[in-house]
């Protein structure tokens, strides 16, 4: 890797100027400064205001004369003119365009526009441009334009070099250089070395625990954990936890009765393995990915290879993928294992997010940076809880990161791009399948040789005995002309089966193609023309236009005797396969012609009768031209023509080999090796047996499993997806660019790729790394994902913290830091720091293993407590940042249509596969197609965010379109339904009355209802019973469908426990 | 249900802190999910405008497809006069069609000055044309992209990309709705099977606000809301009982969740679902209107029948407090709406005739019933078009970005005013320019909300409907 310019960062501090590339020092030089520089940035930034001057700015010999005498102007006159009709705009009340003239510092670094008054030199400051109403916008702003001698005591002032004699606004400061990293910067809590803290010391055995109460403590708030829940909560809330789904009555009933001091830890691990934990999980970390599977914009494509990404996900979590390979697949899965097919396929992280499908010229390269901006941004706020996507326009305004960094971050991407492959993610099944496969192939193979050594026996008998007295066949053979022509210069290659393909892209305007030969045998009564279809054909043919359409404007044919004299032989009759026949009689006598547009990849066949029957004469040859008005772009891509031998030249005749018919009408038997072959063929395809074995055959063929699927991936390796862009687009570019305010008309220096200083402890070459020979990747992304991780010197402190702090909201309702995509300044402040720290560290030293830290934060009594009311606590700490309390929470939109199904009984287990679109599927929730205009109109309701940016967290709302869905849809009445038939089976005819009302409870809550809820669910029933015109079990079974949807509709069965 | 410490502590910062800080406040508490027992906090619930407020809803006429600003409403004498003639300076890349740049073309249509404004108007709205001295004129707005999607999405949610909320989100994020039994914020789209706007749904969608606050788009055939209607094999009175049986058993132990609120609002919700399921047919029951409000509209002539059932669907929703409406006139593009990239004298009349009558008997039906001031009724498409002519057999005019006039009745608006000009021809807005970001702060300001101070916090940003450039409100138009 080349060596940043990261020294140019700090030292050209005129950022604040019109950018500039600064030559990059020897690595010699910049290795020995680079140290330096990042310890003395602050140093370095004094000379901010001197540097803004620009390189054209020269400083005038008598500068310090002309500085004195701008004093005497400034305080006599420019002082009053800005102070009246510039500064409540610019740096008094307001600073628009983020332009303050208060201060000379902020006056010369300029505006969002960039630098608008060069110090002696009036001349090359746009201000009195503006002023003059030369450029817009227009200054003072919507007001009459200054009186000229105004504007002329302000261009004296500048070219007096624009000196202050004190702020226009009393005792105003400049304000900080943001594109600076300062080491103030770096003693943000986040941007720290994880703390070495152990847990404090305390009676309970789990250290969150000490940690949690050790934090009370020191808060002053003498409080304990609540008390731990009952078992058949702590089950509910366990299950639904990992896997989004209620236990079962059997598994509740059976965690009640184990009294082992570890059921717990068992109940968890249990659950952990489950497939189950994975879709759940998954799901969270798709609101962070933006997960979708659609284009988005005009058109919103489907991304069809999209879901891949979803299945890595739940088989990363169900493998208990170590968090270090899950932060490195999804950056760089290709570059850290290129051999690995679903490394590659992870990176589509990268590329889910949204993208334009119909762009004009104008917008190709704003798009381009705005694709990459989602792939930082989205990195940024996942890995990083950073929002590095604020610095894009102007340093970032909270956060250490400055515009430069962003760019140097987003270059990173620069040759990123979206493909959609067709790879084998897994080779080990395909392996499987192709082993399966290959055994029924034997098979079949076996069947067909065995069939085959009958059939020529009986072809000898044939030969023997009725050779002489069978009748000539009529059929199609397939004729061979001599080389065929091209009149605008198409190259017809001769192809095995007797067609010939169109190769080359003439310009001319018409193209006709000319075949012309012997006739072997006769009299042929007709032609048989076939448009096939071939992979060198645009959309696979048949034909050459852009959609693979022809249109064979005329066919004419002609008799050649050996002197070259010629006569027409009129087609009369034609008929087509496609279902656009009607046209093909007109190429008998010229346009429109056979049309063919819309079967692309599909064989087309017409078949021409002969006025009159050609006889086969060795003198005369035939000549068959097919005419193409319309040039290359209509012509047929790959053409085979036949004839027909006596009978009636339809569609559905058969085809023999020309050699067997020659036989068969002489009546001899075969003389070569061929020619028996032939006859073989022949004899076997009119065996009914053979041909069934023989359609084995050709299935099985096609049926051959590759394993190839089709699979959105990000990187440089492979073509970008392409849609409607205006002039042939450029979906890259070469280099990535610093932009002023974003903009890519305002383009600065090249941005190398870099990291956030405020993250970097070490040179950045700490993290190159070089591709191998031959790779087609950069190597960017690699290292990006190496400062990531690294927990030493780059992001890796952060990357562990931003992970640990996902998992602990989940589990616990808010995360440590409330905002989880936010650690920066404007995020809120974790209220336990060290258990965050601690935890990050166990992560790390656990080999990054999730599991193990479900299990650490699950095993605490702070996840175990009860929900129960309690004033005093809700005083004392009513954010609940001490997690002294614990609150049932809303399940989402996923676990409470999922729980639905799993208690009617009608939960789909199947796992992965590609989205499902219809919401009454019964699949999990997870599986739901996310097509971005048409969202599952449910998940919406309850809440699932839409996937355009990363989202952390999802906001809970209670809302009546939530009840709609519960009382009116069609899925919450087929689970009712469904609920109520599993309920109502009755082993024991003469069971009490209420006890479908028990299993009810069981199978929906885990718990047995009490006195006062069976009495209200009896009564419901009785009444119910009676409002159904219908005797007998049909007003029970309705009543207690009725009953079932009361159920589903619970605050407590879509609440988390 | 006891007001907890928390609870009250919210209400003295709706007290003290000046509602709108709340506003942001309060979304922020509700996102980071505290587990306070936190006021239900009915994100719909109406809340009062923090500034002195001239509108209470909207109505918003959506030209899908970019109406041309020179055969409507900006009227160019100079335009009429110089047909035919090459315009120095057109950049050919304007708009979609860089190749097929004509001449300067005048307007087929007939210019007449209506009211007593005497403002210019083209026969394309005889109807409107009455009505002119109700409305203000904005001729200098301009936007930034010459392709429908990101100008569609410019004009909804103010940036060019995809996901940020929309206009109506905004408004019902920071005011709530006065419709408990209804959607607080109502799309609907041409219901000819023209299609829906580019970028569909994203044009009414919440983006990074919660998705309560996206705009209910109502199904052109059909139910126009999913789930309103009870299964049919429900009996009778049976989903009363089970709502009874529900808030029965739903409120045992109520009083000892911590999360009691929460909970009490969730009880709540489905009395209210069961009130919409009466509630919202009967908004949407435009038969019952009286006949001569129909004929008004023009439900009973066919080429504009459909459009004058949505504007009175409109008002019949801003009546019973649904917050902000928008009608998309005309379907996806080019011949299918405003977007007249070929004859744009065919393409306009149509779409003008099916609009013109339903648009002036809207405004006027509001005005007798006294909403008008009370509703802001807002045409506006994505952008302009050009003064010079799209080469065709019948010639049209390509997308202008540059120029394109808007225009706003009701609402607190002056009537028969203009404000800002497009250059001679209508190329480019030259006198007051009026970006859409300035167009949305002015609506957010009629509605009484500073565009400043209605924010939300998102990707560590206190994300606005304006962005980071300043926005300017256009206050000489309001009354």
């Amino acid at each position: 890797m080349r060596g940043f310019p990261f020294h140019a960062f700090i030292l050209n501090l005129s950022t604040m100027a019109p950018l500039r590339a600064v030559p990059p020092l020897s690595p010699r030089i910049l290795a020995s400064r680079i140290g330096a520089a990042i310890l003395s940035c602050a140093l370095l930034a004094a000379p901010a205001a001197f540097a803004a001057e620009g390189p054209a700015a020269a400083v005038p010999p008598d500068h310090a004369e002309r500085m004195r005498a701008g004093l005497d102007t400034f305080d006599k006159e420019v002082r009053g003119i800005l102070s009246e009709h510039c500064l409540k705009c610019h740096g008094g009340e307001k600073k628009k365009g983020d332009f303050d003239l208060a201060l000379r510092e902020s006056l010369l670094r300029g505006g969002a526009d960039g630098v608008s008054v060069v110090p002696f030199h009036p001349d090359q400051s746009r201000l009195l441009k503006m002023l003059r109403h030369e450029e817009e916008p227009y200054m003072p702003e919507k007001k009459p334009r200054l009186p000229d001698a105004v504007i002329d005591r302000i261009a004296t002032w500048i070219s007096q070099g624009a000196p202050y004699s004190a702020p226009l606004v009393a005792g105003k400061k400049p304000e900080r250089d943001r594109s600076q990293v300062s080491e103030d910067d770096r003693q943000w809590w986040s941007f720290q070395p994880l703390a070495k803290a152990e847990p404090p010391a305390g009676p309970q055995s789990h250290a969150i625990d000490r940690f949690l109460l050790a934090k009370a403590k020191a808060a002053g708030a003498a409080l304990e954990l609540a008390p731990q829940a009952d078992r058949r909560t702590l089950i509910r809330r366990a299950t639904l936890d990992l896997t989004g789904l209620p236990p079962t009555p059997e598994e509740v009933e059976k965690f009640v009765a184990d009294s082992a001091p570890d059921a717990w830890p068992r109940l968890i691990d249990d659950l952990l393995s489950r497939p189950a934990y994975g879709e759940r999980w998954a799901r969270h970390w798709m609101d962070v990915a933006r997960y979708g599977e659609s284009s988005g914009f005009e058109q919103d494509y489907d991304r069809t290879g999209s879901y891949h990404y979803r299945d890595f996900l739940i088989q990363a979590f169900n493998a208990d993928m170590p968090f270090h390979d899950f932060v490195r697949w999804q950056v760089a899965g290709d570059e850290f294992e290129p051999g690995n097919p679903r490394a590659l396929a992870a990176t589509a992280f990268l590329t889910l997010g949204v993208f334009p499908t119909q762009i004009t010229v104008n917008e190709l390269e704003r798009v381009r940076y705005e694709d990459m901006d989602d792939m930082l941004s989205t990195t940024g706020a996942a890995f990083l809880g950073l929002t590095v996507g604020c610095a894009r326009c102007h340093d970032h305004k909270f956060d250490p990161i400055p515009t430069r960094d962003y760019y140097r971050m987003l270059s990173t991407f620069t040759g990123t791009v979206r493909s959609e492959i067709d790879i084998d993610l897994y080779p080990e099944e395909t392996a499987r399948q192709k082993a399966a496969w290959k055994a029924g192939m034997d098979q079949i193979l076996a069947e067909k040789s065995a069939a085959e050594e009958a059939l020529r026996k009986s072809l000898a008998r044939f030969l023997e005995k009725d050779l002489a007295t069978f009748p000539a066949p009529q059929a199609w053979s397939v004729w061979t002309p001599s080389q065929p022509k091209s009149s605008g210069g198409a190259k017809l290659t001769a192809q095995p089966d007797g067609s010939f393909l169109a190769s080359a892209a003439p310009q001319a305007p018409a193209d006709s193609y000319t075949f012309s030969g012997p006739v072997p045998l006769g009299p042929v009564s007709g032609l048989r023309l076939e448009a096939l279809p071939d992979p060198s054909l645009p959309k696979n043919g048949p034909g050459r236009g852009n959609k693979g359409q022809f249109q064979l404007t005329r066919i004419t044919a002609k008799l050649r005797d050996a002197e070259g004299r010629s006569i027409d032989v009129p087609l009369v009759k034609a008929v087509a396969d496609a279902k656009d026949n009607s046209s093909v009689e007109s190429a008998l006598t010229g346009k429109p012609g056979w049309k063919v547009e819309a079967s692309a990849g599909r064989a087309n066949t017409a078949v021409f009768t002969f006025g009159e029957p050609v006889p086969a004469r060795p003198d005369t040859t035939l000549e068959v031209t097919l005419e193409f008005a319309g040039g290359a772009k209509e012509a047929v891509g790959r053409a085979r023509l036949s004839l027909m031998v006596g009978g009636d030249p339809s569609l559905t005749a058969a085809t023999v080999d020309a050699r067997v018919l020659e036989m068969l009408q002489a009546r001899r038997q075969p003389a070569s090796t061929k020619e028996r072959e032939a006859l073989e063929n022949w004899w076997f395809t009119r065996d009914a047996g053979w041909q069934k074995t023989e359609a084995k055959r050709l299935a099985s063929v096609k049926a051959e499993p590759t394993g190839l699927l089709k699979v959105l991936v990000g990187s440089e390796s492979y073509p970008a997806v392409k849609y409607h862009t205006a002039g042939g687009a450029v979906e890259t570019y070469k280099e990535t660019y610093v932009l002023k305010r974003g903009n890519v008309a305002l383009k600065g220096e090249v941005a190398e790729p870099g990291f956030l200083q405020v993250l970097s402890r070490a040179p950045e070459n700490r993290w190159a790394w070089k591709p191998p020979e031959g790779a087609k990747y950069a190597g960017r992304r690699r290292q990006l994902a190496q400062w990531i991780l690294d927990d030493k010197d780059g992001a890796g402190a952060l990357a562990a913290r931003v992970f640990v702090n996902r998992l602990w909201q989940h589990h616990f309702g808010q995360g440590i830091v409330p905002t989880p995509n936010d650690f920066g300044r404007t995020g809120t402040l974790p209220t336990q720091p060290e258990l965050l720290d601690w935890l990050a560290a166990e992560l790390l030293k656990n080999g990054g293993s999730v599991k193990a830290m479900h299990r650490l934060l699950m095993t605490s009594a702070a996840y175990q407590q009860a929900a129960v009311k309690d004033q005093s606590k809700l005083a004392a700490d009513p954010n609940n940042g001490l997690f002294l309390r614990r609150a049932p929470a809303r399940l989402e939109a996923e676990a409470v249509r999922d729980s639905m199904l799993a208690v009617a009984g009608l939960l789909e287990p199947k796992l992965y596969g590609p989205p499902v679109q219809d919401e009454k599927s019964s699949r999990r929730s997870v599986y739901l197609r996310i097509k971005r205009s048409q969202l599952p109109a449910t998940m919406v309701s309850f809440d699932q965010p839409e996937p355009l940016a990363s989202q952390g967290q999802r906001p809970t709302t209670t809302v009546a379109p939530q009840a709609l869905v519960l009382m009116n849809s069609a899925m919450a009445r087929t689970c009712a339904q469904s609920l109520a038939k599993r309920i109502a089976q009755t082993p024991d005819a003469a069971e009490a009355a209420d006890e479908p009302l028990r299993r009810a409870y069981a199978v929906t809550l885990g718990r047995p209802p009490d006195a006062d809820e069976l009495s209200a669910g009896i009564e419901f029933l009785r009444a119910a019973r009676s409002r159904h015109s219908a005797s007998g079990t049909a007003a029970d079974s309705a009543a207690l469908v009725e009953f079932c949807q009361v159920l589903l509709s619970l605050n407590e069965f879509a609440y988390l426990p | 249900m006891n007001p907890l410490p928390f609870l009250s502590r919210r209400e003295a910062l709706l007290r003290t802190g000046g509602g709108f800080g709340w506003l942001a406040c309060a979304a922020l508490l509700d996102r980071t999910g505290w587990r306070a027992d936190a006021a239900p906090s009915n994100p719909l619930a109406p809340r009062k405008p923090p500034l002195p407020a001239r509108a209470k809803s909207v109505i918003w006429i959506f030209a899908n497809g970019g109406p041309s600003q020179v055969d409507t409403w900006d009227y160019k004498p100079e335009l009429q006069k110089r047909d035919g003639q090459t315009l120095e300076g057109f950049d050919p890349k304007t708009g979609f069609f860089p190749g097929q740049v004509g001449a300067l073309m005048k307007s087929p249509f007939e210019w007449a000055q209506h009211g007593a404004s005497g403002t210019w108007g083209s026969d394309l709205f005889p109807h409107l044309c009455k009505h002119v001295d109700k409305m203000s004129f904005i001729h200098s707005c301009w936007t930034g992209s010459n392709n429908h999607s990101p100008a569609l999405f410019m004009m909804n949610t103010g940036i060019t990309r995809m996901g940020a909320p929309c206009v109506g989100s905004w408004v019902t994020y920071g005011l709530g709705s006065e419709a408990e039994s209804l959607p607080s914020f109502v799309v609907m789209s041409d219901p000819l099977n023209r299609g829906l706007p580019k970028g569909s749904a994203q044009n009414w969608g919440a983006g990074f606000l919660p998705s309560v606050y996206q705009g209910t788009w109502l199904k052109p055939s059909g139910e126009p809301i999913e789930n309103l209607k009870p299964a049919a094999d429900q009996a009778g009175d049976a989903q009363r009982a089970q709502l009874d049986l529900l808030a029965r058993l739903n409120r045992r132990a109520l009083a000892q969740s911590p999360i009691e609120s929460e909970l009490s609002a969730r009880i709540e919700s489905f009395e209210l679902a069961y009130r919409m399921q009466t509630a919202a047919p009967e908004a949407f029951a435009v038969a019952s209107e009286p006949e001569h409000i129909k004929q008004a509209y023009g439900l009973d002539q066919k080429h504009c029948a459909h459009f004058a059932a949505q504007c009175l669907t409109a008002r019949r929703m801003v009546e019973r407090g649904v917050r902000f409406v928008q009608i998309y006139s005309g379907g996806m593009e080019n011949q299918q709406s405003w977007d007249g990239h070929r004859d744009i004298a065919g393409n306009h009349r149509g779409f003008a005739l099916e609009a013109d009558q339903p648009v002036a008997a809207l405004l006027a039906d509001l005005e007798q019933r006294g909403m008008l001031k009370d509703t802001l009724v807002v045409w506006a498409g994505e952008f302009g078009r050009t003064p010079v002519a799209q080469k065709a057999d019948k010639p049209g005019r390509d997308h202008n970005p540059h120029a394109f006039t808007v225009w706003m009745a009701g609402g607190g608006v002056k009537g028969g005013f203009h404000y800002g000009s497009s250059d001679e021809v209508g190329y480019k807005a030259a006198d007051n320019k009026v970006h859409v970001r300035d167009f949305h702060a002015t609506l957010l300001a009629l509605l009484g909300i500073d565009h400043e101070k209605l924010t939300y916090r998102f990707q560590g940003l206190d994300q606005r409907l304006t962005g980071v450039e300043s926005a300017h409100i256009v206050r000489d138009i309001m009354a």
